[in-house]
């Protein structure tokens, strides 16, 4: 564990749990924090620390609230997204905005190994630490860095293993109208689904496979990304938060892909 | 690596993906993504907010602003700094202390608390949840009481540090190492891997 290098680093936890004194105080401590990879890391795991906590004094919530919290709702003005963020978080789930920057499984596990090799050296680099003090800080950095990316990939990973091995996980397997198949895992429970497609037909140029949730009526459709194939072969995309109803379909859209389908979809199917 | 390890870890990475979707559709406006979110999360905000702040009907108050603010801001939420569930209960504790910093506020919740014991978490509103609490409170035990007793107080008790220094009549710079030193142990022993 990193060993706190001034006396503003020992303050990640009580930062972490708000209980700074002072707005001040706060704002100091952010300040430090932008500039210290290891307390912003260490700060987000007390917070995840901190969540169990909540999550352990789980109270049944006063019966009037949810018809409370969901009436006000409708009136309240929701602020818009923050463009970076919405960049950051395509890349964890791939969606239309990212055009063809579907996270395959192949990339994933290679990111996931080069990430272990990165590790093995950081675990070596540590050891000749002790002499060369000013490094340590910059390898912490690539190992917080290294770490996240890491978790990233695993849990996507994980994700779509657990869909493949929800108890629930039903499998269905349907031609598309221009040929080849599309295989579906869904599991209710989880409301997610893992899409893996061969023997699509190769692409004319200028188009793109695209995914959609078609809603229930009164639900909407929604594009879920462009699916990133090879050889007419995809590997395993996540969708989660599928709701009730949801149908999954493909479109052949135009390159980046379109808002809503504009054509009639090759395949759909039940996606809950 | 984690990947490979049993049940528990791929469940909980099952459980965040499928909050930060749902969070993404909050913040595209669907209401149904926005209700399936209140199932999850409301009892655990309500519960934390309660321990707080222990006054009943202003706890169901700050749970309301809460999961509007929620709804509000969803779009702020970005999954590669933390998971859903920790996206919320910070907010939750946030409120939660800011209404019970206030001067009179606290005055008054001393009074209440000379007269009523801290309620105890024993009436976990769902099995898992009550699986959690035992987790939880294994992991507590093996902190020393003085880490165990400054990150109760400055967490579930809403207690800023120095408040927490003046309680225990202990020295700040011993309450800052404690906490972190209780929380990097608590973080080890549930397993936390962010």
């Amino acid at each position: 564990m990193a060993r706190p290098r001034n006396d503003l680093h020992i303050l990640t936890g009580v930062y972490a749990l708000d209980a700074l004194d002072t707005a001040a105080e706060v704002r100091r401590f952010e300040r430090h924090m932008n500039r210290c990879e290891g307390c912003t890391s260490e700060v987000r795991g007390f917070r995840e620390t901190a969540t169990r906590l909540a999550i352990a004094v789980t109270r049944q919530p006063p019966p009037g609230l949810r018809a409370a919290v969901m009436a006000e709702v409708a009136g309240i003005r929701q602020v818009p997204g923050d463009r970076a963020r919405r960049a950051r978080r395509a890349a964890l789930l791939p969606r239309l905005a990212t055009a063809g920057a579907a996270l395959g499984l192949a990339a994933a596990v290679s990111l996931a190994v080069v990430l272990v090799n990165t590790q093995n050296q950081l675990g070596q680099t540590q050891q000749q630490l002790g002499q060369a003090q000013h490094q340590l800080g910059q390898t912490q950095q690539q190992l917080s860095q290294a770490k996240r990316h890491l978790i990233a990939a695993q849990t996507q990973l994980a994700a779509i293993n657990s869909v493949r091995t929800a108890a629930d996980a039903t499998l269905v397997t349907r031609a598309t109208s221009i040929g080849g198949r599309v295989t579906v895992v869904k599991s209710a429970a989880k409301h997610q689904i893992v899409v893996t497609a061969s023997g699509l037909p190769p692409l004319r140029a200028g188009k793109v496979y695209q995914l959609w949730l078609i809603g229930a009526p009164g639900n909407r459709i929604r594009s879920e990304g462009l699916l990133a194939t090879h050889h007419g072969s995809s590997g395993p995309v996540l969708i989660s938060g599928v709701l009730r109803g949801d149908t999954f379909g493909i479109t052949l859209e135009p390159r980046g892909g379109t808002v809503q389908p504009t054509v009639t979809p090759i395949v759909g199917i039940p996606a809950s | 690596m984690r990947a490979s390890e049993p049940e528990l870890p791929r469940q909980q990475g099952g459980e965040d993906q499928y909050l930060d979707g749902l969070l993404s559709r909050v913040a595209r406006g669907e209401k149904a993504a926005f209700e399936a979110v209140y199932d999850s999360l409301a009892g655990p905000v309500y519960g934390l907010i309660l321990r707080v702040v222990r006054d009943p009907a202003q706890s169901e108050e700050v749970s309301q602003e809460v999961l509007l603010e929620v709804w509000r801001t969803a779009a702020r939420f970005d999954p590669a700094r933390g998971t859903a569930a920790t996206w919320v209960l910070t907010i939750a504790h946030r409120r939660a202390v800011d209404r019970v910093r206030s001067a009179a506020a606290a005055a008054a919740r001393e009074q209440r608390n000379a007269e009523i014991p801290v309620p105890h978490d024993d009436v976990a509103a769902t099995v898992e949840a009550s699986l959690d609490a035992e987790r939880v409170r294994q992991c507590l035990e093996s902190l020393t009481e003085a880490q165990r007793e400054s990150i109760t107080l400055a967490y579930y008790g809403g207690y800023s540090y120095r408040q927490v220094g003046e309680r225990l009549g202990t020295a700040l710079s011993t309450i800052k190492t404690r906490i972190r030193d209780g929380l990097i142990r608590m973080r080890d022993c549930l397993g936390v891997s962010w």
